[in-house]
């Protein structure tokens, strides 16, 4: 019986694959792209995990996790498997499986599904999983430190300093896209400038007048999250506190860097963390909302499967299929940044072993829907007003009849009153040059939840509440990831002067903070005067950061591997390591020395360069242009780095697994003896 | 089904409460033997946040 219903859900993963995969000239309904995704999930869940779980990893519940062996009350507890994935998907779900399926929908819908379908279950899935795995033998340590002792002291010191430089382009461009959002929207703006007080209020309430009691200030948070949602339409059409709030791109990129100074600087109770909490639980909600949404609505995709910018001319970023959807779409389908998720909290709470296949696979699942969701919320709008809401002015034009103009040209006909009219309904002035995918975003989410009976009378709420979800969280990771940052900083200066190290002398913190800041802040500002966006530099560079990551996460668990004499399963591994490597390494090839110089970074310095040797620009556009070059060869250096960096952990990586192979030298594990446990099912 | 229903909600406020930290923060009480109060929240928040905050947050 259960083999005939896996069986039927086989040949349901194929069917509804090969009918997205196949359907051509009339648009199809949402839903198929839902259920391959989920049967697909399943049947990777239920026999490529399990084959893993049983023959390489061998995990064994009567052996005890460092959960039980090192039980502590605090950071080691024995946890219920099914809280602990809610608690993992949490910290893994942040805005790369929104923004980027949502970027990528440029190719179409199609290439993106079958990437986040297929590389999640046999890639991103595979690392989350094998990492959980490596971390929970080795008391939970951090990839960095198992990177350190499995593949050597190079390894560890090139884990470090990419993740440092990662963290700055994320942040860079993580708060890029709120910028693009909130950019002349004084509803947005005054929104989200709203939940700073908002959260000052939580962390006194917590601290002092209510302490410990996280979810009563949670909702009551909440509560006023959505009054101020619903205040800010007032706030938009009032003459008088409309200008306040109505910023620029640079001004909102100056608000956010001092957020960010500020986040790092101030004690983490009164601003970070409240906001924090408040986010995780608007996060889960919003993305349990959207997945109600989509199912009761089925909305049809608007958005053909393939465009014609699979040629690599796209709008919103050049460059073709491959490697670029690949790049783009990194969380959602396989995402460098959650291994350092399985190789931190989560591992010190596993109860049995047997539980890192839901929470490790699993969770990695759920993310790949949430990236489902994501193309589908950006595929029911009509691609006309997709590419005029995600295209740059330096693109399209600036004016609303030359963007219509253009985008009709290509084939998707939209016109200057359409998007006004939509721009009305929202309660925006304009919708058009907000390259960044979280608005285009909105409008599908506020699509879809907008079906209900009370139509498009809601749209501008909804579609500010969506903003409001995604700037949110999105400034949950700005700010913990700039204090993350100043601690790496700190560490690595402390070597240098003892002071500098030490986290709680403010002149050290506030140095430090500044210097991070400093670092994305510079970043942010460089795509905010970007004319082509800066979606199209900083977006690709981002995903070939991330990407690579993964490489060096999934180069560890191969030495791993290869350590503990199942070399014969090192393809589970290698097959996305492979991908990946040769997906970040024409993807960062191509960045830097491409001749198209919408694509390489040393291309379009040296045509600005001949444009600033043919003459006839002012002091102004000279000094801008001067600038424009700098930058572009300052991306095309930090591309640069990212590749050197994981050729150097991937060869050092190969060395050693030569000499292991080849027994030409010891393979030392340090994985933690076993203990048997004694934990009963009763305890979790 | 009644039943499942009440397991099911039991695990979803369990969830609740592990993301809002309210479990962690019992669990500190046990191990050191406090009674809740305001001092026991901010040595016990203090800790949490220091470890949570050291670690990148992912994108």
């Amino acid at each position: 019986m259960t083999h005939l219903v896996w069986g039927i859900v086989s040949v349901a993963a194929a069917f509804f694959l090969a009918g997205i995969a196949l359907g051509r000239g009339e648009s199809i309904n949402s839903i198929w792209l839902v259920l391959a995704a989920v049967c697909t999930y399943l049947v990777g869940y239920r026999f490529y995990a399990k084959f893993i779980a049983v023959r390489v990893m061998a995990l064994n519940d009567q052996r005890a996790t460092p959960a039980e062996r090192l039980r502590n009350g605090h950071d080691f507890e024995p946890t219920n498997k099914w809280i602990l994935m809610g608690h993992h998907f949490a910290a893994i779900a942040g805005p790369g499986p929104l923004v980027g399926p949502t970027l990528a929908a440029q190719f179409g819908y199609l290439p993106g599904t079958l990437w986040i379908i297929l590389g999640a279950a046999l890639g991103g899935a595979v690392q989350d999983f094998t990492v959980l795995f490596c971390s929970m033998r080795r008391d939970g340590k951090s990839l960095g430190q198992m990177a350190r002792e499995e593949v050597g002291k190079v390894g560890g010191g090139t884990a470090l300093l990419t993740v440092l430089l990662i963290m700055i382009i994320l942040l860079a461009v993580v708060a890029l896209v709120v910028v693009n959002a909130l950019r002349d929207s004084p509803w947005g703006t005054f929104t989200i400038a709203a939940t700073m007080p908002i959260a000052v209020f939580m962390g006194l309430y917590l601290r002092y007048w209510r302490p410990g009691r996280v979810l009563e200030v949670s909702v009551i948070g909440f509560l006023l999250v959505l009054a101020v949602v619903i205040g800010g339409q007032w706030v938009s059409r009032s003459p008088s506190l409309a200008p306040v709030f109505t910023l620029s791109g640079v001004a909102l990129a100056v608000a956010i860097i001092i957020y960010g100074f500020l986040a790092s600087a101030l004690p983490v109770w009164l601003l970070l963390a409240p906001r924090d909490y408040l986010s995780t639980f608007v996060k889960l909600g919003v993305v349990f909302l959207l997945a109600v949404g989509i199912l009761l609505v089925r909305p049809q995709m608007a958005l053909p499967p393939l465009t014609r910018f699979v040629d690599g001319t796209g709008p919103i970023f050049a460059g073709k299929i491959f490697p670029f959807c690949f790049i783009t779409i990194a969380c959602g389908a396989i995402s460098g940044f959650h291994s350092l998720i399985s190789s931190g909290t989560t591992p010190k709470m596993i109860a049995k072993e047997w539980h890192a296949w839901p929470i490790g696979y699993g969770s990695m699942l759920l993310e790949g829907f949430v990236a489902i969701m994501a193309i589908i919320a950006a595929g029911v709008l009509q691609p006309g007003v997709f590419f005029a809401v995600n295209s740059p002015a330096g693109v399209v034009g600036a004016t609303p009849e030359a963007a219509a103009a253009t985008i009709t040209s290509w084939g998707f006909p939209v016109t200057a009153g359409e998007m006004e009219a939509l721009a009305a309904d929202v309660g925006e002035k304009t919708l058009l040059h907000r390259t960044g995918g979280a608005p285009s975003l909105a409008l599908g989410m506020a699509h879809i939840f907008a079906s209900g009976p009370w139509g498009r009378a809601v749209l501008g709420f909804w579609y500010h509440f969506a903003i409001m979800f995604e700037a949110l969280f999105i400034l949950t990771v700005v700010d913990a990831g700039t204090r993350v940052g100043r601690f790496m900083l700190q560490d690595l200066l402390g070597h240098v002067w003892k002071p500098l190290g030490r986290v709680s002398w403010m002149p050290s913190v506030l140095l430090t903070s500044a210097l991070i800041v400093a670092a994305w802040g510079y970043f942010l500002v460089q795509g905010v005067l970007d004319p082509l966006g800066g979606i199209n530099s900083l977006w690709p560079l981002f995903g070939i950061a991330n990407q690579l990551l993964a490489a060096v996460a999934l180069t560890v668990v191969t030495t791993v591997f290869i350590k503990t004499h199942r070399a014969r399963y090192m393809w589970i591994t290698c097959l996305p390591l492979a991908w990946l490597v040769t997906v970040t390494f024409a993807g960062g090839w191509q960045k830097i020395f491409s001749p198209e110089p919408r694509i390489g970074f040393l291309a379009q310095a040296a045509q600005l360069e001949a444009r600033l040797a043919a003459g006839g620009m002012s002091a102004a556009q000279i000094s801008e242009t001067k600038a424009l070059i700098f930058n572009a060869r300052l991306d095309a250096a930090v591309c640069g780095v990212f590749l050197i960096l994981v050729a150097v952990i991937l060869t050092s990586s190969i060395r050693l697994w030569i000499r292991i192979l080849k027994g030409e030298t010891e393979a030392r594990l340090h994985e933690a003896p076993f203990v048997p446990s004694r934990l009963s099912a009763e305890e979790i | 089904m009644r039943k499942r229903l009440r397991k099911f909600l039991r695990l979803v406020l369990g969830l609740l409460n592990e993301l809002a930290d309210q479990n962690a923060y019992h669990r500190y009480l046990e191990h050191h033997g406090q009674p809740d109060s305001g001092d026991a929240w901010r040595c016990f928040s203090t800790e949490r946040f220091r470890a949570r905050y050291h670690r990148p947050k992912c994108c």
